[in-house]
């Protein structure tokens, strides 16, 4: 049987100079669910937007049903069946979900509104998909959003859905549903392209899987006969041990307190509902939560860039809330934030960001000490194996990876109470990931304080030993790190009592 | 460098190609008019040093809260109260003249700093309103209270002057304090890390509303200076202002052609001023109308300070993909 589709050695360079791909190839079967499995940055996604007409190959061959095609637009791409379903959503966030499938099925071909809504009706009943299609989608949790994609899908009649890190936001529970919908559109003939870094998902739900390495595939087995070992082999190139979960040498005294907590978000809802909790010196508090839970909020508000609605956040015994990130600093708070872009002057060089948020200790009277600064940046870079060209080069000019590696590491470098850690690891390849998480278990044996706030589920268990879930603004449950499993903190997660 | 070099090098001659070509539709012999701009403009040092001071100083004034992130087009109206504030001063007190001068204009900055800081003004658009104010302010200033007794078209003259030679060394001392100001004190340290990102700033504990405010003083304070070099020169304010206006608003282009950087400021200060002074004289030779030398002084800032200025828009902007 010839492929559904057949992508042959494609290459894709970015305007800028970055190599994507360098020949990769892929291969999917009518009525398979085909992973695609990488690191960030290994070319899965760019591979997936070119087969969607999103990207254009700066060379290789595609084929669908043994036909070459060559899409210009993602249009072109669904008229043959070919749907995508992006990592953020691409649904109009003040439409109703009727609103949003009628636009986008308009743009493919003509259509009435009132055809779409007793089409999608009449879908949605057939295969178990509840999407509310009144509801205005901003209203709607992550889950019914996707839903709401999938459902776009089929009203185009795709035969290939591509999902592009389906789960990253939604529970595990929706995770959950969400398999088991992949499972019934399969045996209606629907092929699916599941891009993901996670390997446990691979083994769930995948038939087959390829795996990218720095923008080529390095191979493709079927799900069903390798290991989760095996696949991380090949994903990364080597074989990587997995920082283990140490109990705490000794928990000293409480470095940060947290009552009551309550904060708003830009938009002005109601992000953090109460929030309450401690850390002492010497251990790991994990923050678990789907994204948008009040975490963020919880963070820039320890760290004095947001001003608390009421509650209060006490540092070695200090009230710091609402006062300026400069009170926070001074008692020894030290700050991985989650956007890169806030952690990091971009346009400034690399010594200038080694001494953002402590240039007061590189400073001899008014004048900043270079020396002293371009020490620290050399220190910094080569700890943390920071690439980069030169010291005096903007931190824009870093890739992603190595930006991260210079902000984490320049927190984790530096002498403090209580770190706040905001997706540390977000963005690095194995290695350094694991590295950052050797950082941080050190920095609490020495005795510090350290607040843990990541998405990856597998990290916040690995290294907490608390753990702390927050749904809906509230802490909904707290666990002894050996107590808590995936299944426990996931329920939780989910708002399940 | 060397691209950085190369670069106007080109926007450079592609300047003169235009006003080239510009010159020969209007009927003009190009290549000996462009010589006469390039030779007789650079010929007299002194005269040179004359024009070029103030557009440095007014350079710096752009300059310094740009690093902030700030779009200061005030420098005209900082440049006309320290012409004016000078004017007045130097009466008495001769060379200290220069500081009222000076203070003057950071005042103002200081005030358009503040009004951005804490209420939310638009620098720019108050600086062009108070531009406007204090044009007329000076105009009505010079021909009610300052009024020479017998030439009743323009003012009274200086108390003091400093020469061209010293106007040029002082503002050559200026930019370098500007440039050891951003690049070695902590306080520079700060207005860059505002203007390259006011999250970041915030993060870093950097408060941007005093950045803000101390930058626009600063910058005012280049502004009035550029103002009291401008009359010192010419010894007093003439009743059209012809003299005076124009000195901040050039100085924007001259920071942009200098790539924002305090030193290359004085380079492109130098050049621009060879190029007005050499108009002139293509005037007197040639006969051009002198609309046209504003023309090619004007395409060549534009030609020359659009590689800058485009990359600082293109700056963050999403090129590329993941």
């Amino acid at each position: 049987m010839a492929p559904l589709v057949f992508m042959k050695e494609i290459r894709k360079v970015y305007p800028e100079g970055t190599v994507a791909l360098r020949g990769a190839s892929f291969e999917l079967l009518e009525g398979e669910v085909h992973a695609l499995l990488g690191e960030n940055g290994a070319g899965k996604t760019t591979l997936m937007k070119i087969l969607y007409g999103e990207l254009r190959p700066t060379s290789g061959e595609i084929y669908f049903r043994g036909e070459r095609v060559s899409f210009r637009s993602p249009q072109e791409a669904m008229r043959r069946g070919i749907a995508m379903v992006h990592q953020s959503f691409a649904l109009v966030p003040t439409f109703t979900v009727l609103e949003n499938l009628y636009l986008a099925i308009s743009s493919v071909r003509k259509v009435s509104q009132g055809e779409v809504r007793s089409r999608a009706a009449e879908l949605g009943k057939e295969l178990g998909i509840e999407v509310p299609l009144n509801a205005r989608v901003e209203q709607l949790p992550a889950g019914m959003r996707q839903r709401a994609e999938i459902l776009k899908a089929l009203l185009l009649e795709a035969k290939v859905i591509i999902l592009d890190e389906p789960t990253s936001l939604l529970t595990p529970f929706e995770a959950e549903a969400l398999i088991a919908l992949i499972r019934r559109l399969r045996a209606k003939g629907v092929s699916f392209v599941y891009v993901t870094h996670k390997l446990r998902e691979v083994k769930e739900v995948a038939d087959r899987v390829t795996v990218l390495r720095k923008g080529l595939n390095v191979g493709t087995l079927q799900a069903r006969e390798t290991s989760e070992a095996e696949m991380a082999k090949l994903m990364v190139g080597a074989a990587v041990e997995r920082a283990k979960r140490r109990p705490p040498r000794e928990v000293g005294e409480v470095v940060l307190e947290v009552e009551g907590l309550v904060a708003r978000d830009e938009m002005g809802v109601e992000r953090l509902r109460g929030v309450s909790f401690s850390v002492r010196a010497g251990e790991i508090v994990g923050i678990a939560g789907v994204q948008g839970s009040g975490q963020r909020e919880l963070a820039e508000a320890i760290a004095g860039l947001r001003r608390p609605e009421r509650g209060s956040i006490r540092v070695r015994g200090v009230e710091i809330a609402g006062k300026p990130p400069r009170e926070a600093r001074r008692l020894g708070v030290l700050y991985v934030p989650e956007l890169r872009e806030e952690g990091l002057a971009l346009e400034m060089n690399i010594v200038e960001n080694s001494i953002l948020a402590r240039q007061r200790g590189h400073a001899r009277g008014p004048l900043v000490d270079w020396g002293s600064a371009e020490e620290r940046a050399r220190g910094l870079v080569e700890r943390f194996k920071v690439v980069f060209g030169s010291l005096w080069d903007r931190a824009a000019a870093l890739s992603g990876g190595n930006q991260q590696r210079l902000m984490v590491g320049r927190e984790l470098s530096s002498r403090g109470a209580l770190l706040i850690a905001h997706e540390p690891t977000q963005g690095l390849d194995v290695t350094s990931a694991e590295m950052v998480r050797e950082e941080i278990l050190r920095l609490r044996d020495e005795g510090m304080a350290v607040l843990l706030i990541s998405s990856d589920l597998d990290e916040v268990l690995e290294l907490s030993d608390r753990v702390i879930v927050l749904f809906e603004g509230r802490s909904v449950g707290e666990l002894r790190g050996e107590e808590a499993s995936i299944e426990k903190v996931g329920r939780l997660m989910g708002g399940a009592a | 460098m060397i691209a950085a070099l190369s670069e106007v090098a080109l926007a450079l001659a592609a300047a003169l190609a235009f006003s080239s070509l510009l010159l020969l539709a209007l009927g003009y012999d190009a290549a000996s008019s462009l010589l006469t701009m390039f030779s007789y403009g650079f010929g007299n040092p002194e005269y040179l040093a004359a024009v070029a001071a103030p557009l440095v100083l007014s350079a710096l004034a752009f300059l310094i809260p740009f690093k902030a992130g700030m779009f200061n087009i005030g420098g005209e109206g900082q440049a006309y109260l320290g012409a004016l504030l000078f004017l007045y001063a130097s009466q008495g007190l001769g060379a200290l003249g220069i500081a009222a001068g000076a203070l003057a204009g950071a005042l103002l900055g200081g005030l358009v700093g503040a009004l951005r800081a804490f209420l939310g003004v638009n620098e720019v658009i108050a600086s062009i309103m108070i531009n406007w104010t204090l044009f007329y302010v000076t105009l009505f200033s010079v021909s009610k209270y300052l009024t020479h007794p017998e030439y009743p078209h323009r003012s009274i003259d200086v108390g003091f002057s400093l020469g061209a030679p010293y106007s040029l060394l002082l503002a050559a001392l200026a930019a370098l304090a500007a440039y050891a100001l951003l690049y070695r004190t902590l306080l520079g340290y700060e207005i860059r890390v505002v203007g390259s990102s006011p999250r970041a700033a915030a993060y870093a504990g950097i408060d941007a509303r005093r950045a803000a405010v101390i930058s626009m003083a600063i910058g005012g304070l280049f502004g009035g200076l550029a103002g009291t070099l401008k009359v010192m020169y010419v010894g007093h304010i003439d009743a059209t202002m012809s003299a005076l206006f124009g000195v901040g608003f050039l100085g924007i282009g001259v920071a942009l052609i200098g790539r924002a950087n305090p030193l290359g400021s004085v380079a492109s200060a130098l050049l621009l001023a060879g190029m007005i002074i050499g108009g002139h004289w293509m005037e007197l030779r040639l006969g051009t109308p002198p609309e046209l030398t504003d023309v090619i002084v004007g395409t060549t800032v534009l030609v020359l300070s659009a590689p800058y200025a485009l990359k600082l828009l293109l700056k963050g902007g999403g090129l590329g993909g993941g």
